[in-house]
């Protein structure tokens, strides 16, 4: 979208934002269609339909700019698995809609997924470490079960950082193989991998029933 | 001097054991040999230093002590000598796992006795682990295909564990309850790896094995076979 015409509607952050989002979005569809390492500044600018300058006024280079769309998506996800958790009253209810919003979002922004858990790996070390604290991101999340655990204090210390990998590893093997319209549907299998070390495989079950 | 693998030093597996400088007067099967293993330790030894993108053929050949030639006879580049590396490697572990498995006779010890090799290799090799485990995923397509299939092979020792369950624990267990085992396990040793814990790993054992072992046998039992 460009500036209208004319008077000056828009403040200069707004715009500024906005560029940001348009070139972040241009860098994961480029990535998902040829692959990271192939995909360079021309490429992105293209696509975002800016003028080269625009790029580099917002990013000092394409490994910026992939660090910056690793961010976005993990702060968008984020806000949406947050925003589906807190619409729920227990523990295992907000889990369980956090982590079909969390689904839904891989879903529904396939660019930005492949870019974030599969190319992300492979980009350089800033990248795999941006990586890294994504995942530890949900960690917090879950670890609120113990609260509502019989067992709580004696789970593993590395209980959560186990099943967010877990979780991430089974999505990135769905889109590796070209099977990412199944994603959603793995929500079951998921929610019943997360909860059953707080609650038990029954009380997981039941949860599971449930969706 | 003659060359006995026995002097070879123990942090390095045989096979990736240095050939000491100078004259030996070894069969020439053996040397070819031995260059292509001494080769595939020194690009080991030069992607833990630098990375894999920062490595070169120089690096790779000043690590094993042989001619660029020489690099060349046995690989067309950096790529394939990375393929070889990981390949080898992950063979290794694959063997130590196997073994430390078959020893046992119950199925939730052998899946403890594999962890536990698995972190031992892992944390008696840094440089290899590493290599296996991290620099993989940027050496390429070709490598993160075998990195990926290589994480696989591991799904057939839990899914073992289904064999002989109650119809109402195997109701419970999913298509993808082993991948996401497996893959929780591998991240979160990855994640200590490139943390630079690789030393450290062994202290994960009764974490992982009480992870692993509870959706077929229930926490408590996990627990019990975790602490040994």
């Amino acid at each position: 979208m460009r500036p209208p015409p004319g008077r000056q509607r828009l403040s200069r952050e707004f715009i500024a934002r906005h560029q940001r989002a348009r070139i972040v979005a241009a860098l994961a569809e480029e990535t998902m269609d040829r692959g990271y390492r192939a995909v360079t500044v021309a490429d992105i600018v293209r696509r975002a339909g800016i003028a080269r300058n625009t790029f580099y006024d917002n990013f000092s280079s394409k490994e910026d700019c992939f660090l910056a769309t690793q961010d976005f998506a993990v702060e968008e996800s984020l806000a949406r698995v947050l925003e589906a958790a807190a619409a729920e009253e227990d523990w295992e209810a907000r889990t369980v809609a956090g982590l079909g919003a969390f689904l839904k979002y891989v879903s529904d922004e396939p660019a930005l997924a492949r870019t974030c858990i599969v190319e992300a790996l492979s980009a350089g070390d800033a990248a795999q470490e941006r990586y890294e604290q994504s995942l530890q991101a949900f960690v917090p999340l879950l670890r609120k079960g113990r609260e509502h655990s019989e067992h709580g204090d004696d789970l593993p210390e590395t209980l959560e950082e186990t099943i967010v990998g877990g979780i991430f590893w089974v999505i990135y093997q769905r889109i590796v193989l070209g099977e990412a319209e199944r994603i959603e549907s793995l929500l079951p299998d998921l929610v019943d991998f997360a909860l059953t070390p707080y609650i038990g495989a029954e009380s997981a079950q039941r949860a599971t029933a449930r969706l | 001097m003659s060359y006995d693998p026995a002097d070879a030093p123990a942090e390095y597996p045989p096979e990736l054991s240095r050939l000491p400088p100078g004259r030996h007067g070894l069969p020439r099967d053996f040397v070819v040999h031995n260059q292509r293993e001494r080769l595939i330790a020194g690009l080991a030894e030069a992607v833990a230093e630098k990375g894999y993108g920062g490595t070169t053929i120089a690096d790779i050949t000043r690590h094993a002590a042989v001619s660029r030639r020489t690099f060349y006879e046995h690989f067309e580049g950096k790529d394939e000598c990375f393929v070889a590396a990981f390949d080898t490697v992950t063979e290794q572990l694959r063997e130590r796992v196997e073994a430390a498995y078959e020893a046992e006779d119950e199925w939730s010890d052998g899946i403890r006795a594999g962890i536990g090799a698995m972190l031992t290799f892992l944390a008696s090799e840094p440089n290899l682990a590493r290599l296996a485990m991290v620099e993989a995923l940027v050496a390429g397509p070709v490598v993160v295909e075998r990195y990926d299939a290589s994480v696989q092979t591991f799904v057939p020792y839990l899914e073992a564990g289904r064999e002989g369950r109650p119809k109402k624990v195997l109701a419970r267990l999913s298509d993808s309850t082993e991948e996401a085992l497996v893959g929780g396990m591998v991240s979160l040793i990855s994640r200590r790896i490139v943390a630079g814990q690789a030393e450290e790993l062994e202290s994960l054992l009764p974490d992982l094995v009480e992870f692993t072992l509870a959706p077929y046998v229930g926490s408590d039992e996990a627990a019990r076979v975790a602490r040994g």
